[in-house]
């Protein structure tokens, strides 16, 4: 089947119901979305999917096919993604980070489908698990962006 | 005042009291007649073991009489009922404790009629009202597999838990009299083959409405085939709903086509809806080893069962739900614990993870399917040996009754959905009955 | 410079471990960067050479240490990132000294070898929130080391004396005549030179420090926000095969007949079955196909031997019974701290308080599942990557599995996705045995992973305990005597599979040792050994045991009408360090105010408070709840914390907020249940950990003291439960005494 992942299209070839997580992981070898509970519990494994957010594990790979796929590996591409990853490095919210993929796709789907999200909507959308207790921290860093998202992207990168 | 006279027509009342009483004690426990038997016991070809194998798959024997990682159909299944625990007991050739010593008409008389050699009767809970439908060429193949194709297994049955005096056998044969129809399968003119093979398969050896017919008062099935018009009309049983199997488009299978129903049955799943519940069972350990003829049979004959409009109500049609529609405590959960896989249109993925839009579980009055699902999850669906990619997770060491119920009100009031809503003391009261699935395989074996 | 530049350039498909060329180049000489050999026995002629003519630890510099011309420096860390932020720490220590900023660092898990055992206690592994305190000195030295190398080098290409020359962050300098070399312009001549002496450097004075104590920016805050962050679970080599397993139900059960073993090996993707010790593997083209086929496989599992080795689960074992047996253990127990006459001040008190604690199994659920990626070299060598926190225990029983020396063997030691003590060398409950069996079956590089669900069955849990206490208070109410007696076993009791010669302290701290001046104490162990295999978990002991000991104090509290807080200043009266901490979160939480009180939302509320020693570091916590649909919702966590003094406060805030959330979700929700055998939560469906809506406002006021450092990671966890519990008490009039709190019923209180 043909799939469009991050703007690139790719030829695959798994049964009608291979969670795309494993797809995206084995067959297409980027290891920036994780695996981490395989039934739709942690959200590790979030990726959007012509903008809104999904877990990949719980995604059988027919279902996408002619849609657009975007994971951790361009969210940066994503001018929303650009600045939730900025705000995720100014607050330095990540510890072991295994989870941070997966929360950064959930922010960039929030506040793409919606700039100015309230708190109870920010509740209903950052639902991923982190075992390391970062979720102050998130919270911290997408109520940052919900007051800030009209102003111009700071350049993301590094340590700068 | 003489008391002589109430003296004497108690006197009568009590003798006549004991003739009755002899009666049916004769009655309770006689050995009906079988009409096979006179057979001998020859030991019978491998085609006629295999098509008795095919049967106890059709039948679902396993179900019952076998329990996971033990011998196959050693029995031991403990099933409740309201006056005390019974057991499946073991019906493997064994001659002492099993059914080794069953000559032909021993083991009719068991399957067909409910009654044990010695004249004893069986608990209902054996489905032989259904059972008493197959047909005798069935009955032998059935017999030719138990004593040739399984292995005896030495294994005492356990005794079951109801009291005396309630444990006395004898008065289920007045329940059989009153709640069983006499004789096996009689072909309905009129009716085209692959109907009457549908209608023996469904009334017979699936005995689909052990669990989706009514019952009544005395736990009878209310209809033993479709000259009843609540046969397979849906039912509570065990904490699940058994919807309707009739053409009701909302609580039935109304808007299934008959390919849709054959291909449930095969796979496990259609666009419509994926097994849950007591029904992934029926599924793993027998619907899908049926052949694809009697599947289209059983659709067939099942397309051919009218709904009722009055209980059904009009056809449920699909309603987009916008953004206020989830603004309330169950559609915030609803967001954050079901839309991953269900979608937050409620379409679920389908045929691999079900909608919740126009779910059966979602439109019948009884939430207790919902309820039950939400709080244990589902046993893995097991097809052609194959585990399911995707199972239902079980929420419940992670909602509330309360939390449960917000959720559900809204599946049960969203898209169209009108079930209606949940009450947390319902959730409550499911919540102490059962117990989660298990989430490892369970496949039980017949040889 | 960034972290990420070489990782970019790495080809995806290749293991991504830039330091594997080069250390498979160790023992002999290296290119151009400042590289020492290091993979050496420990016991070898030259290791003991090179131990005598250094005679400290951590001072073969060149082992830790490759200075590159753009002046980057890689470190190789003698601990691992598992989210606690050592690499930033280590980059900071070692770069303050070494006079290179931080941000130019790229740290790196160095392998196993003697060089790198830098802890005063002359281990090393990464846990018991050890890392930074057991080698503060030793890191600061060897960045100063590092830097007298670069000095001396560059006194040479300048021909000036040293005394001449001084540093600024990345170059040497000469003032005299302006000139400046870059650290990466000197670093292959500063190779050549010998290791100077460990006493001719001095440290710089703390009150110049740069980067310790400043709130430095983690390294690796970006790759992990973008995915380029690399796990042991992501790594791939060129023609790997995946592997997946099924282990048996119970642990001890051995492989029976598989019935299906053709069907699944025709099954898409599959290349071949295979039996293990107590579990079926699957070796497929890509994980998914390996996980579907090897559940299908339908194993007829056998009870374990009768005579069999090692921890066999039977088929009736319950936490429920479980924790019933433990209750009924007989016995004074093993004393673990003992402290005036506990016996005879109970005879004669007039007040006697008795209650019975217990807690949970958990899991450590860290979100990453276990893997391990093993490939056989052509020259008999082996790569092995997987997640652990003790490298050279690791290799050994690596060598071990895999019948090899361990100088053929190259451990790498990829991010932790998570630990919280779950990578540690305990029985059955890791990989990489497998891994090794499949790649030497196969003849190819396996990547074996547990699915949550085998990852759920085969870890190792925190431990269970039933913990007696009895106290007496005098006559004004205060208490005088306790004693707790503890049935349990320790993990370390666990991992020897015996008690040893004193009770197992990691099964008793935060019962033994706390500062309480209660003059009449008793703390003992009945040991109790069971069948479950048992784990260090995020603080240990003190995870159970503080918050038995500080719910049982707001007992003699509300019993001898004290209140607790003043009850707490009490007993601490002569301990000015523990004073002020108590004295500190209050005033952070704005003043003690028990409670119940109604709050602005309408809510009834209360506070409790409670305090733990941990891991050298004192901690002391209040926190604000009520009852929301009859759950136990934390608003407030107030935490202070006296570590003595820290190298990073950012890092610290943060594994304050990570420990309050592992302590809140032991508090509230978690628990491992076992029935027929076998736990009941396989996945976070029935073993659920705290989700972000359960998550508490968190505080965090860093006091230090100066006192000695001490850990970070593991101490803010033990004091946020018994705050709680002490806090649902008040509130509710229940007392609380089990974990998680999820198992009682609460009304909303009036």
């Amino acid at each position: 089947m043909e799939l469009r992942i991050n703007q690139k299209t790719y030829q695959v070839d798994a049964e009608a119901d291979t969670p795309l997580l494993w797809v995206i992981r084995d067959d297409l070898g980027l290891t920036g979305t994780k695996y981490g509970c395989g039934l739709a519990q942690c959200g590790a494994c979030s990726v959007l999917v012509d903008g809104n957010v999904v877990r990949s594990c719980v995604t059988p790979v027919a279902g996408v096919v002619g849609r657009e796929v975007t994971t951790i590996e361009a969210i940066e591409a994503d001018e929303v993604g650009k600045r939730v990853v900025a705000v995720w490095v100014e607050h330095q919210v990540a510890q072991c980070g295994y989870c941070q993929s997966g929360q950064v796709v959930a922010a960039t789907a929030l506040l793409k489908n919606n700039p100015k999200p309230d708190d109870g909507q920010i509740a209903a959308a950052m639902v991923n698990l982190c075992r390391c207790g970062t979720y102050n921290a998130i919270q911290a860093a997408v109520h940052d962006l919900a007051a800030n998202l009209a102003t111009p992207a700071a350049p993301a990168g590094g340590n700068a | 005042m003489s008391t002589r006279p109430y003296t004497k027509i108690a006197g009568a009342v009590v003798l006549a009291g004991l003739v009755l009483l002899a009666l049916l004690v004769w009655y309770g426990t006689r050995v009906p007649t079988s009409t096979l038997a006179d057979e001998g016991s020859d030991t019978p070809d491998a085609a006629l073991i295999q098509r008795g194998e095919y049967v106890a798959r059709a039948s679902d024997c396993v179900a019952c009489h076998s329990l996971p990682d033990a011998a196959p159909f050693a029995g031991g299944l403990k099933m409740a009922t309201p006056l005390g625990a019974i057991y499946a007991t073991n019906i493997t050739p064994d001659g002492a404790t099993g059914i080794g010593g069953y000559s032909l008409a021993d083991f009719d008389r068991a399957v067909r009629h409910g009654v044990a050699p010695e004249g004893r009767r069986l608990y209902p809970a054996m489905p032989y009202p259904s059972y008493s439908k197959l047909s005798d060429d069935d009955v032998r193949a059935l017999y030719a597999f138990f004593m040739h194709g399984v292995s005896p297994v030495a294994q005492a049955n356990k005794p079951s838990e109801i009291p005396w005096p309630l444990n006395m056998r004898w008065p289920i044969a007045l329940w059989n009299q009153l709640f069983t129809e006499p004789g096996s399968f009689a072909e309905r003119p009129g009716q085209n083959a692959q109907w009457n093979r549908g209608a023996y398969l469904v009334q017979g050896a699936g005995h689909c409405g052990s669990c989706h017919t009514p019952r009544g008062l005395a736990f009878n099935e209310k209809a033993l085939s479709e000259s009843g018009e609540q046969y397979l009309a849906g039912a509570l049983l065990d904490g699940w709903y058994a919807p309707s199997l009739r053409n009701d488009p909302n609580t039935g299978l109304g808007r299934w086509s008959e390919a849709d129903i054959a291909q449930f049955l095969k796979t496990g799943r259609n666009t419509h809806a994926v097994v849950f519940g007591s029904m992934t069972e029926a599924f793993n350990n027998s619907t899908q080893y049926l052949g694809d003829d009697d599947l289209a049979a059983i659709a067939h004959y099942l397309k051919s069962l009218p709904g009722d409009p009055q209980r059904d109500g009009p056809a449920w049609q699909y309603e987009v739900a916008d953004a206020s529609a989830f603004s309330g405590p169950g559609g915030h959960l609803y967001l954050t614990q079901c839309a991953a896989c269900h979608g937050r249109d409620g379409k679920g993925q389908v045929p691999w993870i079900p909608p919740l839009a126009g779910a059966t579980s979602a439109l019948t009055t009884a939430p207790d399917s919902a309820i039950n699902i939400s709080l244990n999850g589902s046993l893995r669906v097991v097809s052609a040996g194959v585990p399911d990619a995707y199972r239902m997770p079980a929420l419940r060491g992670q909602l509330s009754d309360q939390q449960i119920a917000d959720v559900l009100s809204f599946v049960r009031t969203t898209w169209g959905n009108r079930g209606g809503k949940v009450d947390p003391q319902a959730v409550a009261k499911l919540r102490a009955h059962t117990d989660p699935a298990s989430p490892t395989p369970i496949v039980l074996h017949m040889r | 410079m960034s972290a990420r530049i070489d990782r970019e350039a790495s080809p995806l498909g290749e293991p991504i471990n830039l330091s594997r060329r080069r250390f498979l180049l160790a023992s002999g000489t290296v290119t151009g960067a400042l590289v020492l050999g290091f993979a050496l026995p420990s016991g070898s002629a030259r290791m003991q050479a090179m131990a005598a003519e250094s005679k400290a630890a951590g001072t073969q510099v060149g082992a830790f240490l490759e200075i590159r011309p753009d002046s980057t420096v890689r470190l190789l860390c003698p601990f691992i990132e598992g989210g606690q932020g050592t690499y930033t720490a280590m980059a900071q220590i070692v770069g303050e000294e070494l006079d290179a900023d931080p941000s130019t660092f790229l740290v790196e898990s160095a392998p196993p070898g003697e060089a790198y055992v830098v802890m005063e206690n002359g281990m090393r592994i990464t846990g018991g929130s050890m890392s930074v305190r057991m080698s503060y000195p030793t890191m600061r030295r060897l960045g100063a080391l590092a830097r007298a190398m670069l000095l001396q080098a560059a006194s040479a290409r300048l021909n000036v004396p040293v005394a001449a020359l001084t540093t600024e962050p990345g170059r040497v300098l000469h003032p005299v005549s302006g000139r400046s070399l870059t650290y990466g312009e000197m670093a292959a001549d500063a190779l050549d030179l010998p290791v100077p002496d460990v006493d001719s450097v001095t440290l710089r004075d703390p009150s110049q420090f740069r980067w310790i104590g400043k709130p430095v920016r983690r390294l690796d805050a970006y790759d992990k926000s973008t995915g380029k962050a690399l796990y042991s679970i992501d790594m791939q080599v060129d023609g790997m095969l995946h592997a997946a397993v099924q282990h048996a139900p119970r642990l001890g059960m051995t492989v029976g007949e598989l019935r299906n073993e053709a069907q699944v090996k025709a099954m898409e993707g599959v290349h071949s079955v295979h039996r293990l010790p107590g579990a079926v593997a699957v070796v497929a083209e890509r994980w998914w196909h390996a996980k579907r086929a090897v559940e299908a496989i339908q194993v007829d599992w056998q009870e374990a031997a009768a005579d069999a080795t090692g921890r066999v689960m039977p088929a009736d074992f319950s936490t429920v019974a479980y924790r019933e047996r433990l209750a009924n253990e007989p016995g004074p127990g093993r004393e673990a701290e003992k402290e005036g006459d506990f016996a005879g001040t109970l005879a004669k008190a007039t007040t006697r308080v008795e209650a019975t604690y217990h807690n949970q199994y958990l899991n450590h659920a860290q979100l990453e599942p276990p893997s391990a990626l093993a490939r056989f070299n052509p020259d008999g060598t082996l790569d092995i990557w997987l997640p652990n926190q003790a490298q050279d225990m690791f290799l050994a029983d690596i060598a071990k599995c895999a019948a090899i020396d361990p100088s053929r063997i190259n451990l790498h030691s990829p991010l932790l996705g998570g630990f919280f003590g779950r990578h540690f060398l305990y029985e059955t409950a890791n990989p990489y045995p497998q891994a090794i069996e499949l790649a030497k079956a196969v003849g190819r590089p396996i990547k074996l992973i547990w699915s949550r669900e085998e990852e759920f069955l085969r870890d190792a849990l925190r431990p269970m305990a039933v913990v007696k206490f009895r106290a007496a208070l005098d006559d004004k109410g205060l208490p005088v005597a306790l004693e707790a007696v503890s049935a349990t076993e320790g993990p370390t009791e666990s991992l020897a599979g015996k008690p040893g010669d004193q009770p197992d302290p990691t099964a008793l701290e935060g019962l033994a040792g706390k500062s309480y001046a209660i003059p009449h104490r008793r703390i003992a162990q009945n040991y109790v050994k069971g069948p479950v295999v048992l784990g260090y978990w995020r603080s240990v002991g003190n995870s159970l045991n503080d918050f038995f000991y500080e719910a049982f104090l707001d007992e003699l509290a509300d019993k001898g009408g004290q209140d607790p807080f003043e009850l707490r200043l009490h007993l601490l009266r002569d301990n000015p360090r523990l004073t002020h901490l108590l004295q500190s979160v209050v005033e952070l939480s704005g003043g003690w105010k028990r409670g119940p009180f109604t709050a602005e939302d309408g809510s009834r509320r209360a506070r409790g408070v409670a305090m733990a020693s941990p891991f050298g570091t004192e901690t002391a916590v209040v926190a604000e709840v009520s009852i929301e649909n009859g759950q136990v919702k934390v608003h407030d966590i107030w935490q202070a914390i006296d570590p003595g003094s820290i190298v990073n406060p950012a890092i610290v805030e943060a594994q304050v907020n990570g420990a309050v959330s592992l302590g809140l979700s032991q508090a509230l929700v978690e628990e491992a249940v076992y029935v027929d055998g076998k736990p009941r939560g396989r996945n976070f469906d029935l073993y659920p950990i705290l989700p972000p809506a359960r998550m508490a406002r968190v505080h965090v006021k860093v006091i230090e003291s100066g006192a000695k450092m001490g850990g970070i990671g593991e101490p803010p966890l033990p004091a946020v439960a018994p705050a709680v519990a002490n806090a649902v008490a008040r509130l509710t009039g229940q007392r609380i005494r089990s974990m998680p709190f999820s198992s009682y019923t609460f009304s909303q209180p009036a």
